[in-house]
């Protein structure tokens, strides 16, 4: 009966293995080389190799590891909001430059995420920023970037 | 650490540049210069690019910035020059290597991802030919010997290099290639870790700079058998140079400024006129001196002569090499 | 050694004059400044500030110089501990029980002892580089490519210890890091290996990006804001200072630690940033408890800590001692003496005596400088816990974008810490453990490396590993390792793998 539940380990095992696979059909044009001169492709294959049989070795014990439904995702969406979060800071990082990016950045955490007060998220998002500004900027002589909107 | 920390986003540093408000109408220079160092700090990229923006600066009346971006031997900095805003304000200090790149591509069949054709050579600064090196556990005293032994015993010494294609490997590829012998490659991730191979017995030969090596000639730890300049160096009057000995090869580890194409000519003739100035100046011979150089100056027209000719020997050595 | 002290003497003459007091309280300033904020590292530091020396005089500028670099280790442990952001790759350890040690209000212990454990560290390191540097120059020469082979062996054979998790699950996680490892152009042959012909690829993933995205942002993914509860860890002044029974458990940690960072920091190469990797499963190894490991053993913070200090120490080693520039830090200070008109090589304890043994001597006095400096700080740094969670976290991802971003001015490095922060997360939801990622991330470049260059130098003779002494008494401590864990695992059922295995079937069931 255990063998239809779909169980952690089976996902685990079942993505290295595939993704191992995947990885080594695109490294065909590596070389392996020889021992005396061994080439670009040794120690990947080496590895991919490894990882293969372990993730095999994973999936053959999986039907011990606890269900995949036991696996908590109620964590999933403050993640996910904070990914979200991180990825268009990272987008528009140099492009806006590091005030505007970080400032607003805090400020969507602190005010969107996590729904504190406004006037205060703003005021800890700017003053934030500034100091951080200010330390990397002149104390440390490694400016961090300027963007289109200040300076 | 190593050479794997000094990733660099080219593509998306680019627009870092190019968000920069453009004020063309302003006199150059009206804001900070970045000089583009390709290398890991300490390199002689790094060395010679130090004291020179220190004395630009005064020059300009516009802070010098050294921005290392390092990476691939050199090649991440020279492309993230090479698609640089080209408005005076990214400019790029480079050594030898900087020819080899688009042949190496070639090699691969890869797409060039840059080539000389991008850069507007302003000028070069110090020159410093290479020398052929064996550590003191090596019997060999002078370059006949060596010569001599290796063809009767192929591939019994083991030479080190900074790298693949890299400024210690090519001049080595040369000689091997003129002198008709084979040595074992060891390619280690620097100059650095090449010496510390040759110096450990890991590897017996070593093609390097002078004053990378200096220290340790002068500790009897490392001896030089031939010379790579058209001359003799002045502080190794008894090393011959590989002409003297028959074989007509010649190479520098040379340090030069570039701009990207398109630079307009009125800041390319400012950035010369500037560079001259330094370059003569007094602080900046004293600062090569300390580094163990002499300046070898040369303006905009005799740098392109000098790299065209340059480039040849890197190319052929590149193509000698072949893919490996 | 009466001349060692006569010279020592000299040099203490050199380094208490004022001026040059203060220029190595400013670098120990500086560098704990570096230290403390993540994606500056000693090798930015020390570059940015470099331009500052060129009006100095060389005993004052390598002096200033070298306090960052070794002040950068002391505040290293910082941001690790308060925020599980690794500043650099020697502090991966340092999270996993110094972070567990902040969340159970430890913070300002756990803090005392990685300053204290640095402070012996360095000071010992000092020592050994004062009296037996040149011998252990001639040492370090030794290791070669096959040596380097061996020694990272061992690295991976310990690897086993470092993890909590099954030996299955340790080997892919080490697995997967050996394969980011390979991508970038492979130094031997100029083949681009799963680079996608991007040219910020061309190097590889860099080891900060993915330890400060699988730790740092990693952490802060699986820990919505609503389940810190509002208790926050307010510790008074009684509890920032480790109790009598914590001292006890760093003492040898703190020794063995020591002795092994600056034996492995000797070696010339990058082979300091496994120190603490070492450091931590031997401590785990050889621990009576080692299931409190990952949640705050005292021993986990002291032993990695210490043993990245004296590494840093030590590798100084190859450089004094040999004129050899070992490490990209150690190249710009060298870099530097060669700037200032001291060319550093063999020659440089004769010609420059003030510049050698002021250098020295100014270490002693730097790493007193830097316990004083950090101690105090304790308390400042702890109350950093006191902000509520909801305004620390965004501030923690703001430290971990600009971090880095700084080592490399490279937007792609934060576009992998980002995708290394999802992968964190959803590997502990699977139970995995990124500890061993980041070693085989760490040691592949140079593990790869060493061994295509064995065989290069063998003409693909195996038995070049166990010809060498180095290399050979390297392979067989590993050999006798594995050898000894499967005898006791076959044997001894009450070992604790064996009992935690026992449990892990007993789940099943």
């Amino acid at each position: 009966m255990s063998a239809v539940i779909l169980r952690r380990d089976h996902i685990a095992g079942g993505a290295f293995v595939a993704g191992s696979m995947l990885v080594y059909a695109a490294s065909g044009d590596l070389p392996f080389g020889s021992l005396a001169s061994p080439g670009a492709g040794m120690l990947p294959t080496l590895v991919l190799t490894l990882t293969t049989l372990l993730g095999f070795a994973l999936l053959a014990g999986a039907g011990g590891s606890p269900p995949l439904t036991s696996i908590d995702w109620s964590d999933a969406p403050h993640a996910l909001r904070v990914v979200v979060a991180c990825a268009l800071a990272t987008a528009l990082y140099v492009t806006l430059g590091f005030l505007a990016t970080m400032s607003l950045l805090l400020f969507g955490l602190i005010y969107l995420v996590e729904r504190r007060a406004i006037v205060r998220a703003a005021m800890v998002s700017l003053g934030v920023a500034l100091v951080a500004y200010a330390v990397f900027g002149s104390l440390l002589k490694s400016p961090l970037p300027r963007g289109l909107i200040w300076f | 650490m190593d050479r794997r920390q000094f990733v660099a986003g080219s593509a998306a540093a680019a627009t870092l540049v190019a968000a920069g408000p453009s004020r063309a109408q302003d006199a150059y220079p009206s804001r900070p210069i970045t000089l583009i160092n390709p290398f890991p700090p300490g390199g002689a990229a790094d060395v010679v690019g130090r004291p020179f923006a220190a004395l630009l600066e005064p020059l300009v009346k516009q802070p010098v910035v050294i921005e290392t971006k390092a990476g691939a031997a050199g090649a991440v900095g020279a492309q993230f020059a090479a698609s640089a805003n080209p408005d005076g304000y990214t400019l790029l200090i480079h050594i030898v290597s900087i020819s080899g790149f688009a042949e190496v591509d070639k090699l691969f069949g890869r797409a060039a991802k840059f080539t000389r054709a991008d850069f507007i050579p302003i000028a070069r600064f110090i020159a410093d030919p290479m020398v052929l090196l064996v550590n003191d556990k090596q019997p060999y005293t002078s370059l006949k010997e060596l010569v001599d032994d290796l063809k009767k015993n192929p591939e019994k010494l083991i030479f080190s290099s900074s790298g693949l294609y890299g400024a210690l490997h090519l001049p080595t590829a040369l000689f091997m290639q003129a002198a008709g012998i084979k040595m074992k490659h060891l390619p280690t991730n620097g100059g650095g870790p090449a010496l510390t191979a040759l110096i450990g017995n890991n590897s017996n030969v070593l093609v390097s700079s002078i004053a990378a090596a200096s220290g340790q000639m002068k500790a009897g730890k490392a001896r030089a058998l031939a010379c790579f300049g058209d001359k003799r160096a002045p502080v190794l009057p008894n090393v011959p140079t590989l002409k003297e000995l028959g074989y007509n090869i010649e190479f520098y580890l040379w340090v030069g400024l570039f701009a990207p194409k398109g630079t307009p000519d009125p800041i390319v003739s400012r950035l010369r006129e500037e560079s001259r100035k330094v370059a003569i100046s007094d602080r900046f011979k004293q600062a090569m001196n300390n580094i163990g150089q002499d300046v070898a100056y040369l303006d905009q027209p005799e740098f392109r002569a000098f790299w065209d000719a340059d480039a040849k020997r890197v190319e052929d050595a590149v193509r000698q090499i072949g893919k490996v | 050694m009466e001349s060692t002290i006569d010279s020592l003497l000299l040099g203490f003459s050199v380094a208490f004059r004022p001026d040059v007091l203060l220029y190595a309280f400013l670098g120990c300033l500086v560098g704990t400044l570096v230290g403390m904020l993540p994606g500056i590292g000693p090798l930015a530091g020390i570059s940015i500030l470099l331009p500052v020396t060129f009006g100095l005089d060389a005993t004052k500028a390598i002096v200033m110089l070298a306090g960052i670099y070794y002040g950068s280790q002391y505040g290293g442990s910082t941001t690790s501990i308060l925020m599980r952001i690794p500043g650099e790759a020697s502090s991966v350890m340092t999270c996993i029980d110094g972070y567990a040690m902040a969340q159970r209000g430890r913070a300002g212990a756990a803090l005392c002892i990685a300053a204290v454990g640095s402070f012996i560290a360095g000071t010992f390191g000092v020592l050994a580089l004062t009296v037996i540097a040149p011998p252990l120059g001639a040492f370090a020469l030794r290791f070669g490519p096959p040596e380097y082979t061996a020694l990272l062996i061992l690295g991976l054979v310990f690897l086993a210890y470092m993890s909590s998790t099954s030996l299955a699950r340790t080997l892919l996680m080490a697995g997967l890091g050996l394969m980011l490892g390979c991508i970038g152009i492979d130094v031997m042959t100029g083949h681009f290996r799963y680079a996608f012909d991007i040219p910020a690829l061309g190097d590889g993933i860099g080891v900060v990006p993915v330890a400060v995205g699988l730790f740092g942002l990693g952490e802060i993914l699986s820990t919505p804001s609503k389940s810190v509860t509002a208790q926050v860890v307010t510790p008074r002044l009684a509890e920032l200072l480790p109790s009598r029974q914590e001292w006890r458990q760093s003492a040898m940690p703190i020794a063995r630690g020591t002795l092994l960072g600056f034996v492995v920091g000797v070696i010339p190469g990058s082979a300091h940033i496994i120190s603490s990797f070492l450091s931590y499963a031997l401590e785990k190894r050889i621990s009576k408890h080692p299931e409190e490991f990952g949640k705050g053993a005292v021993a986990g913070v002291a032993g990695p800590e210490s043993a990245n200090n004296a590494a840093s120490t030590g590798a100084f080693v190859p450089m004094l001692a040999l004129g050899l520039p070992t490490g990209p830090v150690t190249a710009v200070l060298m870099a530097a003496l060669l700037i200032h008109g001291v060319p550093p090589g063999p020659m440089l304890v004769n010609d420059h005596p003030e510049v050698f043994w002021g250098f020295i001597a100014s270490m002693y006095v730097g790493n007193l400088m830097l316990l004083a400096l950090n101690l105090p700080l304790v308390g400042m740094f702890v109350t950093v816990l006191r902000i509520p969670y909801s305004y620390l976290y965004p501030l923690i991802v703001m430290f971990c974008i600009i971090g880095v971003y700084e080592v490399n001015h490279s937007v792609v490095d934060v576009w992998i810490m980002l995708i290394m922060g999802v992968v964190g997360y959803l590997l502990r939801k699977f139970d995995f453990d990124p500890a061993p990622l980041v070693l085989g991330l760490v040691i592949a470049p140079t593990f790869e490396l060493s061994l295509r260059q064995s065989l290069v130098m063998s003409s693909g003779n195996w038995t070049i590993f166990f010809e060498r002494p180095i290399a050979g008494t390297l392979l067989a401590v590993s050999i006798g390792l594995l050898a000894y864990s499967g005898i006791a695992a076959l044997f001894r059922r009450g070992d604790w793998r064996a009992s935690l295995a026992k449990a892990e079937i007993g789940d099943k069931n």
